[in-house]
C-alpha cells in the first residue's frame, strides 16, 4: 500500500501562479476527489505529480519519501486529454504500454487479454484504435491505466465523456482498485459523483487548497441549518435571539444557527403556538460546501 | 504507529517479489528498445512503407536490365583512317565481327590529320586510327569504346607482325615491336571515372530520398504521439530521453537497412552488365558510405525529431520541417555541383560530409586519412546534435498549444 502526498507544489505560468503551495494527502484504500473550476489547477497539480511537469517550488512523496520514475512507472494515470496511437492495434498497444511500464512481455500479453475480456473488447484486440466507437476507445483508455496492476491510480476527469453505463462500471472499477489498497486520486466536475464515491475530497480554487477531508466532515463543518414548517405564519423566527432567519415563507422557514442552543428555543416557541409538521436538521449538499469554499 | 510498519513490510515484500521475477526480458532495462522495436513493428507491416520498398528494388532491377540490354546490342562504329592507314582501317572493318559479335565498323576515309580531327570532333566519326611515331593510335572524342579498342588491338597487332615479317632479316622482337596500341582520347575523361561519378550521383540521390523518407517518418510519428496525447503517458512510464534514443534508432535502423538492400541489389546487378569490372575498385568506397550515412542519418533524424516535436499537429509538419528540407537539399546539390577546393572543404562540413567525403573516396581524391578526420569531426557533431536535440524535445514535447520557434522550445521550463 503506498500513500501520495504533496507538500508545498507550485507552478507558475508566465505570471500566472497556476499552483500556489498546494498539501494535499491520497490516502491507501480510498477515493480521493479532486475538484475545483475550470482553471483552479487541478490538471497542473497532477502532472506535476506524474512527472510531467516540474514543480517550481514543493515536493511529491510517496509512502514518505520523494517519488521516483521509477514509482510513477508502476503508477496509472489518465491525462485529461485522451489518446492512443490512431493507427495501431488495441491489443498491441495495450502490450506495449504494459510493457513500458515494466510488465515483462508474456505477462503483459496475459494482462492485455484479460482486460479485453472484463471489459468485453476481446473481440476487437485486433482492431485499430481509430475504427473503434468513441465509448470502446475511452474503455481502452481506461485499460491502458489499470492493465500493467498500478500501485496507484491518478486519473484526471475520468468520467468525462461516458454514458450512465459506463459511468457505473468506471465508478466500480475505481471502487474495486480502492478496495484493494491502491491510492486513487481522481479529479471531476461533477459533484454529484464525487459525493457519491468519494471518501475524502480536495477542493481547488485559484490554485490553492480551499477546503480538505471526507465528505461528511465537509458538509458537517457546513453551518448548521434547520428547517421549520408549522401550521401557522412563522414570521416570529425573526426575532428570536440566535437565530438567522434565511427563508421565511408562510408556515416554513429555512433557519441558520448563530448561537448554539438556540434551536431548542424556536422548536419550545413553535410548539407552543400550533402543530409543528417538521422541524429538521439540514445538512448542506456538496455543492453548496463547494459554492461556499471557492467563492 | 503500527499501519505505518505494516506498510513498509507491505512494501518490502512486493519489491521483494519483483526483484524474483525472472530477468526475461531486456527491454524492461532498455526502454529504448521497446520504443525502437515498436517503430521498426509498425513500420515493417505498414502498407505503404512495403510498398514503396517494393517498387524502388522493382526500378533497381528494371534500371540494372536495362543496361545489361543496352550492353547485348550490336554496336556500329565509324573509324575515320587517312589513306596512309586505310589498309589497316579496312582489316578492322572486315575482322570485327569475327573478333566481337558485338561490333560492326566502317571506315570512313579521310584527306589528311585535320580533316580526321574535324570528323572526330563533329561525331562525324566514334574514332581515328592513325600512325604517330610508329606505333598505332586510335583516338577518340571524350573516350574511346572498349570493345572497339580490343577488336582494333588485335587487327593492328596481327596486321603489323605480318608487315614486319615481310621486310626480311629481322628478329622476332623486331617484328613485335611497334604493334603495341595506345589509346588516347582528346577531352580528358575515362570510362572509369564517368562510372565512378555516376555511382556517386546515384549514392546521393538515395541518400537525399531515404533522408527525407525516414526522416519525415520518424518526424510524423513524433507529431502522432504528441497529437493523440499519448505522450504524456509515455512520458510518466520511461524518460523522455529514452523515447527520443528509441525513435532515432529504429528509424536509423530502417533507413540503413533499405539503403543497404538497394546498394546491395544495385551492386549484384551492374555485376552482370560492362560495368562489373569497375565494381572492385569501389567497394572500399561503398563500405565508406555506408558508414558515414550512419552516422550522419542518425545525425539528421535527431534534427527530424525536433521539427515533429516542435509542430502540435500534423499540418505544422511542413513548417518545422523547411529548415531540414533546405538543408538535405543543399547537401544534394553541393555533391552533384560541387568540386575542387570547395568540394574538400565542404567534404569535412557535417552533416555535409556524410556524403561527400565518401563521393570523393569513390572518386579517388580523397588521401587514406581523410575520411577517418571527417568521420571524427560527423560524430562529435552528431554528439552536440543529439544532446541538443534532447533538450528541445524535451521541452516543447508536452507543449500542445500550436507551433513552437527553436527558440521558444530551448527556452521553455519543463
Amino acid at each position: 500500500m503506498g500513500q501520495i502526498e504533496t507538500r508545498g507544489l507550485s507552478r507558475t505560468f508566465g505570471d500566472v501562479r497556476a499552483v500556489d503551495g498546494v498539501d494535499l494527502v491520497v490516502r491507501p484504500g480510498g477515493l480521493t476527489g479532486f475538484v475545483g473550476g475550470n482553471g483552479a489547477g487541478k490538471t497542473t497539480t497532477m502532472r506535476m505529480v506524474m512527472g510531467v511537469l516540474r514543480p517550481d517550488a514543493g515536493e511529491v512523496l510517496w509512502n514518505g519519501r520523494p517519488m521516483t520514475a521509477a514509482d510513477r512507472q508502476r503508477f496509472g494515470y489518465m491525462p485529461e486529454e485522451r489518446g492512443l496511437y490512431p493507427k495501431q492495434k488495441v491489443a498491441d498497444q495495450l502490450g506495449y504500454l504494459a510493457q513500458l511500464s515494466g510488465m515483462p512481455r508474456a505477462a503483459a500479453r496475459v494482462a492485455v487479454a484479460e482486460h479485453l475480456e472484463r471489459f468485453s473488447l476481446s473481440d476487437r484486440a485486433g482492431a485499430r484504435v481509430e475504427s473503434l466507437s468513441l465509448g470502446n476507445q475511452q474503455r481502452v483508455q481506461i485499460i491502458a491505466a489499470l492493465l500493467h496492476e498500478p500501485t496507484a491510480l491518478v486519473l484526471d476527469e475520468p468520467f468525462s465523456g461516458l454514458d450512465p453505463a459506463a459511468v457505473d462500471a468506471m465508478a466500480d472499477v475505481l471502487r474495486d482498485r480502492a478496495a484493494a489498497g491502491v491510492p486513487v486520486l481522481f479529479s471531476s466536475h461533477q459533484l454529484d459523483l464525487v459525493e457519491r464515491l468519494c471518501d475524502s475530497l480536495v477542493v481547488l480554487a485559484r490554485g490553492r487548497v480551499v477546503a480538505e477531508g471526507t465528505v461528511e466532515s465537509l458538509r458537517a463543518h457546513g453551518p448548521a441549518r434547520y428547517r421549520l414548517a408549522t401550521g401557522g405564519d412563522v414570521g416570529w423566527v425573526r426575532d428570536v435571539r440566535g437565530i438567522h432567519a434565511h427563508d421565511v415563507d408562510g408556515g416554513t422557514a429555512l433557519l441558520e444557527l448563530v448561537e448554539p442552543g438556540a434551536e431548542q428555543v424556536v422548536l419550545r416557541e413553535a410548539v407552543q403556538r400550533g402543530p409543528v409538521h417538521e422541524f429538521t436538521r439540514v445538512i448542506p449538499p456538496l455543492s453548496e460546501i463547494y459554492r461556499e469554499v471557492t467563492a | 504507529m503500527s499501519t505505518t510498519t505494516e506498510q513498509h513490510q507491505d512494501q518490502d515484500s512486493r519489491e521483494r517479489d519483483r526483484r524474483e521475477e525472472p530477468p526475461t526480458d531486456d527491454t524492461l532495462r532498455h526502454p529504448w528498445a521497446l520504443v525502437a522495436r515498436r517503430e521498426l513493428a509498425t513500420k515493417l507491416v505498414d502498407r505503404t512503407f512495403l510498398v514503396g520498398t517494393l517498387l524502388t528494388m522493382a526500378m533497381i532491377v528494371a534500371f540494372v536490365v536495362v543496361q545489361a540490354v543496352l550492353s547485348d546490342r550490336v554496336k556500329d562504329y565509324d573509324v575515320a583512317a587517312t589513306p596512309a592507314a586505310a589498309t589497316v582501317a579496312d582489316a578492322v572493318a572486315q575482322r570485327a565481327p569475327s573478333l566481337d559479335d558485338g561490333v560492326r565498323v566502317s571506315v570512313s576515309p579521310v584527306t589528311d590529320d585535320a580533316a580526321a580531327d574535324a570528323a572526330l570532333r563533329d561525331d562525324k566519326a566514334d574514332a581515328w586510327l592513325t600512325q604517330r611515331d610508329g606505333n598505332w593510335v586510335l583516338i577518340g572524342r571524350d573516350e574511346v569504346p572498349s570493345d572497339l579498342e580490343a577488336v582494333t588491338a588485335t587487327v593492328v597487332r596481327d596486321t603489323t607482325l605480318a608487315q614486319n615479317a615481310s621486310a626480311a632479316g629481322t628478329s622476332v622482337a623486331a617484328i613485335t615491336s611497334g604493334s603495341e596500341l595506345k589509346t588516347d582520347v582528346l577531352v580528358g575523361n575515362a570510362e572509369q571515372r564517368n562510372f565512378a561519378q555516376g555511382m556517386a550521383f546515384a549514392l546521393a540521390f538515395l541518400f537525399y530520398l531515404s533522408s527525407i523518407i525516414f526522416g519525415m517518418t520518424l518526424a510524423g510519428s513524433v507529431v502522432e504521439e504528441k497529437q493523440s496525447r499519448i505522450v504524456e503517458i509515455i512520458a510518466t512510464k520511461i524518460q523522455v530521453r529514452q523515447l527520443l534514443a528509441g525513435k532515432v534508432l529504429g528509424n536509423t535502423a530502417l533507413a540503413v537497412g533499405q539503403m543497404a538492400l538497394y546498394a546491395a541489389l544495385g551492386l549484384i546487378g551492374l555485376s552482370f552488365t560492362s560495368f562489373g569490372g569497375f565494381l572492385p575498385s569501389v567497394s572500399g568506397a561503398l563500405g565508406w558510405f555506408l558508414v558515414f550515412f550512419l552516422v550522419g542519418f542518425l545525425l539528421i533524424a535527431c534534427l527530424w525529431a525536433v521539427a515533429g516535436a516542435l509542430a502540435s499537429r500534423t499540418e505544422d509538419l511542413q513548417s518545422t520541417s523547411t529548415p531540414i528540407t533546405m538543408l538535405l537539399l543543399a547537401i544534394f546539390f553541393g555533391s552533384a555541383f560541387l568540386d575542387g577546393t570547395a568540394q574538400t572543404i565542404v567534404s569535412y562540413l557535417p552533416p555535409a560530409s556524410a556524403l561527400l567525403m565518401p563521393q570523393r573516396i569513390l572518386e579517388g581524391t580523397a588521401q587514406w586519412w581523410e575520411p577517418f578526420v571527417a568521420l571524427a569531426i560527423l560524430l562529435a557533431a552528431a554528439a552536440a546534435v543529439i544532446l541538443a536535440a534532447e533538450r528541445l524535445y524535451r521541452r516543447s514535447l508536452l507543449q500542445t498549444s500550436g507551433r513552437l520557434s527553436m527558440r521558444q522550445a530551448w527556452a521553455t521550463p519543463e
